[in-house]
C-alpha cells in the first residue's frame, strides 16, 4: 500500500501536535518513525488509521483514511505499544478479531506458535491477566496473521524477550504480501536490520528523513566499554577520554567509523591487560545521558 | 461485513468483558438483595396506597428501584467510551474492520442488557418466591407495569450515561457529572420542587415544567397510575396530570417519555462518536 501525506497537520486545543508533514512511503517499503515522547508519532499513526482528522491530505492507495476508514481497516493491521487491559479472555479476543477480519483462528494460533506462545493453553485466561510480553505476543500474532497491506507497529517488541523479538521479525520478513511497514521504534538494532528508511519527528515537525544507513551514521555514536587492569591501562585509557564507571568498566563515546581503530589500538597497546571489550551504538542524546 | 455482524461480534466481546468484570453479577446481587429485604420486611397486613401484602412489597421495591436504577445505569455507562479511549481498547478494536456505529451499537446493547436482564430476573423471582413462602397472590399486572417502567427508565439513563461518556474525556469528571445528573433527577421530583418554589419563590410554571420533564418523576407516576390519585402521594404535578390524562395516560407518559429522552441522547451520542476524533 502506498502512503502519501501532503501538508498534514493536527492541532489539539492550543497545541500543534503535527505541522506540515510531507511524506511518501512506497508500497512494500519499511520505514521507522522515530522521535522523543510527544513528538507526534502516535498522532501520525492515528491519522493514518482514520481515527483522527487533520489538515492536509492523506492518501492510502488514493483513499482518504478518515472518509474510508471501514474500507481501509481490512487492509491495515496495527500492533499498539501498550496492550489494553481487557477482562475478556484470550479466546474471546482472538475470535472477535478473527471474525472481524474474516480469517481462521488457526492462522493466529500458527503465528503465536512462532513466538513460542500456545494460545490454546491460555485461551480461558483473561487478557489482562497475561504478562506484558504475552499480551504483546497475542497482539502481534493477530496483526501478522492478517493479509494487511500496511502494518503499523508501535514499538511491537518492547516487552518481548530476545527470542520472541527475533521470531517476530522472522515472521514479518516471511509475509507473502510484502506489506508496507511503519515501525515506531527506538531500537537501533531494529532500525539497522529491519527498515530501509527513517523519518524523525520532533515537536510535531518532520526534521529528518532518509535511508536508515545514513540515519545511523548521522544520528548515532558508538560507546566502547572496556575492562582492563594495571597502571599502564589507566594512563592509556584516561589519555583517550575513557571514564571509569563504578563497576570497573571504562567507557568512551566515539564516532562510529573510529570505533574499530580504537578497539584495535587498545589491544595493541595494552595487550593482555584488556580483560573484556564491548561496543554498541546509541542515539546521540542517549550517549550524552550515558556520559553524564 | 454487515453492520449486524459487526454489532454481534462487538457485543459478544463486550459481553465477555462485562461478564468477567462481574458487573452483571453485581447488578443481580443488588436487585436480589433489595428484593429479599422488601419481601422479608414488607409482607405484612398493613397497606400502602391501597396495596397490601405482595402488592405492597412490590410497590415499595419499585419505588426504591426508581431511585436506584438511574444511578446504576449512569455509573455503568458514563465511562464506557472515555475509559475505552484511555486504556487503548477502543484504538485496538477500531484498528480492525468495524465501523464506529457498529462498535457503539454493540457496546450500548450489552450495557443495556447487563442492567435490564438482572431486573427482569430478580423482580419476578422475588414475587414468585415471596408468594410461595408467604402464600400471597402475585399481582402480575403491577409486576408487569413495574418491569416495563424500570426497563424504560434504564434505557433512558443508559443512553444518558453513554452521552456523558462521549462528551467528557476525563473519567473522574464523568463520574462527578454522573452524580450531579442523578442528584438532579432525584431532586427534581415535584415534592422537592414545591420546597424550592416556596423557598425561592420560583414561578410555578418553571417548577411544573422541571417536574414534568424529569424521567424519574414520569416513571414514578407510571408506577402509581393504578392507585387512586391523592395530592399527598402524587404531588401537585402528578395529581394534576393524573386528573387530566388518567391512569393509562400516566402509564404511557411514564414509559414513553424516558424512552424518547433516551433515544434522543443516544442518537446525539452516536452522532458525536461518529464524527469527532476518537483518541
Amino acid at each position: 500500500m502506498r502512503v502519501e501525506l501532503h501538508g498534514v497537520g493536527k492541532r489539539f486545543a492550543k497545541v500543534d501536535a503535527l505541522v506540515g508533514i510531507d511524506l511518501v512511503l512506497a508500497s512494500g517499503s519499511r520505514t521507522a518513525l522515530v522521535g522523543p515522547n510527544g513528538s507526534g508519532k502516535s498522532t501520525l499513526v492515528r491519522l493514518l488509521m482514520g481515527m483522527l482528522t487533520g489538515n492536509g491530505s492523506i492518501r492510502l492507495d488514493t483513499l482518504d483514511p478518515a472518509a474510508h476508514r471501514n474500507e481501509l481497516a481490512r487492509r491495515i493491521a496495527y500492533v499498539p505499544q501498550i496492550a489494553p487491559r481487557l477482562w475478556a479472555t484470550v479466546h474471546d479476543l482472538v475470535h472477535a478479531v478473527a471474525d472481524l477480519r474474516g480469517i481462521e483462528t488457526r492462522r493466529i494460533d500458527a503465528v503465536a506458535e512462532r513466538f513460542e506462545l500456545d494460545l490454546r493453553s491460555i485461551a480461558r485466561r483473561p487478557f489482562r491477566a497475561l504478562s506484558g510480553g504475552m499480551r504483546q505476543k497475542v497482539l502481534a500474532a493477530m496483526a501478522l496473521a492478517t493479509d494487511a497491506d500496511l502494518l503499523i507497529l508501535d514499538e511491537p517488541t518492547a516487552s518481548m524477550d530476545p527470542q520472541s523479538r527475533a521470531a517476530f521479525y522472522r515472521v514479518l520478513d516471511e509475509l507473502p504480501q510484502c506489506p508496507t511497514v511503519l515501525l515506531c521504534s527506538h531500537r537501533l538494532d531494529e532500525i539497522r536490520q529491519h527498515v530501509d528508511r527513517v523519518v524523525v519527528l520532533s515537536d510535531g515537525r518532520m526534521i529528518w528523513q532518509g535511508a536508515s544507513c545514513l540515519y545511523l551514521a548521522e544520528h548515532t555514536e558508538s560507546v566502547v566499554e572496556l575492562r582492563a587492569y594495571g597502571e599502564r591501562a589507566v594512563t592509556w585509557l584516561t589519555a583517550r577520554g575513557f571514564v571509569l564507571g563504578s563497576t570497573g568498566w571504562w567507557q568512551c563515546a566515539i564516532a562510529q567509523d573510529s570505533r574499530a581503530d580504537l578497539v584495535a589500538a587498545a589491544f595493541r597497546e595494552l595487550g593482555s591487560d584488556v580483560v573484556d571489550v564491548l561496543a554498541r551504538d546509541l542515539e546521540r542524546n542517549e550517549v550524552r545521558a550515558v556520559a553524564s | 461485513m454487515s453492520l449486524r455482524s459487526q454489532v454481534a461480534i462487538v457485543a459478544r466481546l463486550d459481553f465477555a468483558e462485562v461478564r468477567r468484570s462481574r458487573w452483571l453479577l453485581s447488578c443481580l446481587f443488588v436487585h436480589t438483595l433489595l428484593a429479599a429485604a422488601f419481601v422479608l420486611v414488607g409482607l405484612r397486613e398493613s397497606s400502602v396506597l391501597g396495596f397490601t401484602g405482595m402488592g405492597r412489597a412490590l410497590m415499595s421495591l419499585s419505588h426504591a428501584l426508581i431511585f436506584l436504577l438511574p444511578l446504576l445505569a449512569l455509573v455503568a455507562t458514563a465511562q464506557v467510551v472515555n475509559s475505552a479511549r484511555d486504556d487503548g481498547s477502543l484504538e485496538l478494536m477500531l484498528s480492525n474492520p468495524v465501523s464506529r456505529t457498529g462498535w457503539f451499537c454493540g457496546t450500548s446493547l450489552v450495557r443495556l442488557l447487563a442492567l435490564v436482564v438482572p431486573l427482569l430476573v430478580a423482580m419476578p423471582l422475588m414475587a414468585i418466591v415471596g408468594s410461595s413462602c408467604f402464600h400471597q397472590r402475585v399481582p402480575w399486572e403491577f409486576l408487569f407495569r413495574a418491569l416495563v417502567v424500570g426497563t424504560s427508565l434504564l434505557a433512558c439513563f443508559v443512553a444518558t450515561g453513554l452521552w456523558i461518556s462521549t462528551f467528557v474525556r476525563n473519567q473522574a469528571k464523568a463520574l462527578m457529572i454522573t452524580v450531579l445528573v442523578w442528584a438532579a433527577s432525584v431532586a427534581f421530583l415535584d415534592f422537592g420542587l414545591v420546597g424550592l418554589l416556596l423557598q425561592w419563590r420560583l414561578p410555578p410554571v418553571a417548577v411544573f415544567t422541571l417536574a414534568a420533564t424529569n424521567p424519574v418523576q414520569a416513571a414514578r407516576l407510571a408506577l402509581l397510575a393504578s392507585a387512586q390519585p391523592e395530592l399527598s402521594t402524587f404531588g401537585p404535578v402528578g395529581f394534576w396530570l393524573a386528573n387530566r390524562i388518567g391512569s393509562t395516560g400516566l402509564f404511557l407518559l411514564g414509559t414513553c417519555w424516558p424512552l424518547l429522552l433516551g433515544a434522543t441522547a443516544w442518537l446525539h451520542a452516536l452522532s458525536r462518536f461518529r464524527n469527532r476524533d476518537l483518541v
